[in-house]
């Protein structure tokens, strides 16, 4: 692990770039740090200066915003307790998989499936979750919920959780593209698929980790492997390696990228790292 | 208003969810559209992509007698999929004449900012669709509005379900929006102009991508709430080859040869839709942006161009056939 000091806030945190410190950032650069070994005095007071910002950025309701400018807690919050909870803190991490367990996506709450059902639909919507409380369920928080939960219920949590990350993983599978893949989560609108992206394909599959093998995740992977031979952004391949490596198939960089931001530099790591911090307790 | 399948509505995003059921009407809004000036809008011919537009382009501004001496401009352009073969995103040609113009009129700063909705990697975005290649020094001038500094901004006597919005600081501060969108059809919202463009200013390191609070807020409501927030625009339309059919993403290429502009981004809009046979009345956003009244083609005075001469309509998807068209 080296350079993780040198764009680092005073205030321990990170941002995507330049400025203040942002929670995401922050959070994907503590987990590479832990993927990589943090070991020499250095390292370790970098890492504790990132737990520090996160720390003093949780808010009441046990959630984490996106920055500390923003009074509402948002998806972020399941990013932040993918870090170990002794690290964070097991309290800490304990409030904020509430708030996590609290959140769903506006379209399966009950005002809404009421006003469906008295309009004559009566379809399902799955219970996954929202970038921001009051939104509809999209892919990437859906996905970190799920890695979150499972986490949650590997350290002991409530065995209720299971039922959540089950139905995520159904809003998931509901919302593969025709192509096999992921978009941020509108599949098909007006009579047309949607094209996959590469990195929300990525992001899918590796909350669909210890899935049993299926049709739909055979093409899942293989969706994954063709945006991984033409796709050019760092984040894109960085979560399609970590996608297919999710599933036991390790997948070398096509190509040399240029991280663009903290969040990019963080991804790269973890996807070299021989250990995923995302899917396994550190 | 399109009429989804239930399929369809559990698949879609809450966008269509919203159009069908949960959009805020605006009657209940304590909003009443002010009488605007009578504005002028420029419409001009641009046969295509090539040094011609850097002229085209200045001129248009400088008719505008846009006073930008010593003031900062942010550009915003429509920078939506990873794509530089198709007509989705601003032709970089655009951005850059843009840029030019304003820098040549004695702006203090000039930057090129954006936060598209559904892809996250900004940069990566901007370079495929070809603006590292036409724009020199292109990332020092550029601004990812998904990832900048924000503050809240409250909205006064909302006509949506907002009531603020967290916005970037880069065009808090500045002195003029240069809204550059492309001339495009839009499934949800019929078309989308300058005022639709202005949803990439909403930080998705806030609100997440898509921004599907706006969604819930009601698009068009929402649309005319994020407008309203910036009172000093300019706006230059992308009419070369814009997007018929199934846009803002999955249309085909449509070739206009126009540029349009103006500082009264709504007489804009309302022009691009009577170039492109649709009635601006239909258009939702726009109806309560300016009334109904206010939008008659004798409303705007148009410069350049006449709208008849250089009419073409633009194929239009099932739900807004015969809803729209002029």
């Amino acid at each position: 692990m080296t350079g993780w000091n040198d764009n680092q806030n005073p205030d321990g945190g990170w941002a995507y770039g330049r400025g203040s410190s942002w929670t995401e950032p922050t959070a994907y650069a503590l987990l590479a740090q832990l993927a990589a070994g943090i070991s020499t005095d250095n390292e370790k007071a970098v890492f504790e200066g990132g737990l520090r910002f996160l720390r003093a950025t949780q808010r009441a309701d046990g959630g984490w915003s996106p920055q500390p400018g923003v009074s509402e807690s948002t998806w972020v919050t399941a990013l932040v307790t993918l870090l170990p909870a002794k690290a964070i803190g097991e309290q800490r991490t304990e409030r904020a998989i509430a708030w996590l367990s609290g959140q769903t996506g506006r379209e399966s709450g009950w005002a809404f499936r009421l006003q469906q059902r008295l309009g004559g639909n009566d379809e399902p919507y799955p219970e996954a979750w929202p970038w921001f409380p009051g939104a509809a369920a999209w892919v990437i928080p859906t996905s970190f919920g799920i890695l979150a939960l499972e986490r949650a219920i590997d350290r002991g949590a409530s065995s209720r959780l299971r039922g959540r990350v089950s139905t995520a993983k159904e809003f998931l599978f509901d919302r593969m593209c025709a192509d096999g893949g992921w978009n941020h989560g509108s599949n098909r609108a007006l009579g047309r698929d949607g094209d996959s992206y590469p990195e929300t394909t990525g992001i899918a599959l590796v909350a669909l980790h210890g899935a049993p093998a299926s049709p739909q995740l055979e093409r899942a992977k293989a969706a994954a492997r063709r945006h991984l031979a033409s796709c050019r952004t760092a984040e894109g391949v960085a979560w399609l390696r970590m996608g297919l490596a999710a599933h036991g198939e390790r997948a070398e960089s096509p190509r040399v990228l240029v991280p663009r931001t903290t969040v990019d530099r963080a991804l790269l790591a973890l996807a070299d790292a021989p250990r995923n911090p995302l899917l396994k307790a550190a | 208003m399109p009429v989804l399948t239930r399929r369809e509505m559990l698949a879609a995003s809450a966008a269509a969810l919203t159009l069908t059921r949960c959009s805020k009407s605006p009657q209940k809004s304590a909003y009443t559209p002010p009488r605007a000036p009578v504005a002028n809008v420029s419409i001009v011919r641009a046969p295509a992509y090539n040094m011609d537009v850097y002229d085209t382009v200045f001129r248009m501004v400088s008719d505008h007698n846009l006073n930008v001496r010593g003031k900062r401009v942010v550009l915003k352009p429509n920078l939506v999929e990873f794509d530089a073969n198709t007509v989705i995103n601003t032709h970089p040609m655009i951005v850059h004449a843009a840029y030019e113009a304003f820098r040549r009129l004695g702006a203090a700063s000039v930057r090129i900012a954006e936060g598209p909705g559904h892809r996250r990697g900004t940069l990566d975005l901007a370079d495929a669709a070809g603006y590292f290649g036409t724009i020199p020094k292109f990332e020092e001038s550029f601004t990812d509005l998904n990832l900048d500094e924000v503050a809240k901004r409250d909205i006064v006597t909302p006509v949506s379900g907002l009531k603020s919005l967290y916005l970037p600081h880069t065009v808090l501060d500045c002195d003029l929006l240069v809204s550059l969108p492309k001339l495009k059809t839009h499934h949800w919202a019929g078309a989308t102009l300058a005022m639709k463009n202005l949803f990439g200013l909403v930080p998705g390191g806030v609100y997440g991508w898509p921004k599907n609070v706006l969604h819930w807020a009601g698009i068009p409501e929402s649309i005319v709430d994020l407008h309203r927030l910036f009172p000093k625009q300019f706006t230059i339309v992308d009419g070369i080859i814009g997007m018929e059919g199934n846009g803002p993403i999955q249309g085909t290429a449509k070739h206009a040869g126009l540029l349009i502009a103006g500082s009264d981004v709504v007489a804009v809009d309302a022009t691009c839709c009577r170039i492109m046979g649709i009635n601006p009345v239909k258009i939702d956003y726009l109806r309560i942006a300016r009334g109904e009244d206010q939008l008659g083609e004798a409303a705007f005075h148009q410069v350049g161009e006449r709208i008849a001469d250089v009419r073409t309509n633009f194929e239009l998807v099932d739900p807004w056939k015969g809803m729209i068209r002029a």
